[in-house]
């Protein structure tokens, strides 16, 4: 039906070695995906099956459930594949529900705007 | 050596065409800014750069007074692929006459 | 090292030669695909060559990731085996990841081992490919 270039050859080997596994998607937004691949085209759009985003804040982590995911290519940073035999987060760190971490994003977020918005408010002051 | 066709300059690339071997200087998106000798490019200004000085501004809002600090940092690379879409100049050496 | 010259030109008629393949296949503009074709060759071709060699790929979201080239695009899409995040600390999600595939267009750097540079090879391969393109 299509004819694939000698370097489409080239990039479907590329990620067709990960077909079937579990893998690590890390987006441009900075976000985390993990699922298993199961499709993906030359752009690199990818299918995700039992997708769930892994949410880090500080030594809080949470993998929340999101379920099959078509992921546009443009937005991928890196595919990684994992591997089930090292530990998939270093042992300091805890994992707590859905809720808990939302918090914890909440604070987080709102520490960053606060450093943002104090500098604004002190601008008129011009310190230069 | 060099023929009429090889130094004529036509296009802006030409102009880095006549810098390959020549140390020059890039700006890169988000602050950055290279100093290298040019060892290899092609039409999107990916390049090889070799003895490369980076330096990277940074502004940072101290925690305390929440003033802008202005850092430069910078660290010299052996050999450096760059990606042509995060160039915005190039400069060819200054020949002083 | 005339080798090694031989063998860039050889893959870029290669190219050029798949590219009147396609003119057969009846690809809908042969004259755009060839451009097209020819475009990239003279880095993908490189990176062809460093196969095998350790680099250290820095991302545009500072992520850098030192790891042995398994494989490269016409993209310049990158694989990367036995993969260590240079600052493992920042990114603990990135502990398992052994093997990756990093999207070209994401990449800002590529740190190059110095014995993968032959400098007269690339000055040629430049020259040659400024007057192609």
């Amino acid at each position: 039906m299509s004819w694939a270039g000698p370097e489409d050859i080239y990039l479907s080997t590329s990620l067709a070695s990960y077909l079937d596994k579990k893998l690590l998607v890390l987006l441009r937004d900075g976000r985390k995906l993990m699922g298993t691949l199961r499709s993906f085209d030359q752009f690199a759009n990818a299918v995700l099956e039992g997708a769930c985003e892994r949410v880090i804040v500080g030594d809080l982590y949470c993998d929340i459930p999101l379920g099959l995911y078509v992921i546009r290519g443009e937005n991928v940073v890196l595919i990684g594949e994992l591997d089930l035999e090292r530990e998939e987060l270093p042992e300091h760190m805890t994992r707590v529900s859905t809720a808990e971490i939302k918090r914890a994003q909440k604070v987080e977020r709102e520490a960053s705007d606060l450093k943002g918005t104090m500098r604004k408010r002190m601008e008129f002051l011009d310190f230069d | 050596m060099a023929t009429e066709e090889e130094s004529a300059v036509k296009e802006p690339l030409d102009l880095i065409r006549l810098s390959l071997d020549e140390r020059i200087y890039v700006k890169l998106r988000s602050d950055r800014e290279l100093r290298g000798k040019l060892h290899a490019y092609d039409q999107h200004l990916n390049m090889i750069l070799g003895d490369v000085e980076e330096v990277v501004t940074t502004v940072e809002i101290d925690d305390e007074t929440y003033e802008e600090i202005v850092r430069t940092t910078k660290r010299t690379v052996p050999f450096l692929f760059v990606r042509g879409d995060g160039v915005i100049l190039v400069s060819p050496p200054l020949r002083t006459a | 090292m005339s080798g090694k010259f031989i063998h860039y030109f050889d893959l870029l008629d290669v190219y050029v030669r798949s590219s009147v393949d396609v003119a057969a296949f009846g690809f809908p503009s042969p004259q755009l695909r060839f451009f097209s074709l020819r475009a990239n060759m003279l880095f993908f071709s490189y990176f062809k060559d460093l196969v095998g060699r350790e680099v250290t790929v820095e991302l545009k979201n500072d992520l850098a990731i030192r790891g042995t080239l398994h494989s490269v695009d016409q993209y310049l899409n990158i694989k990367l085996e036995n993969t260590r995040v240079v600052d493992q600390d920042k990114y603990p999600h990135m502990l398992s990841v052994r093997n990756c595939f990093i999207r070209g267009s994401v990449v800002r750097y590529v740190q190059l081992p110095p014995e993968g540079v032959d400098i007269e090879l690339l000055h040629d391969a430049t020259r040659r490919e400024a007057r192609g393109g």
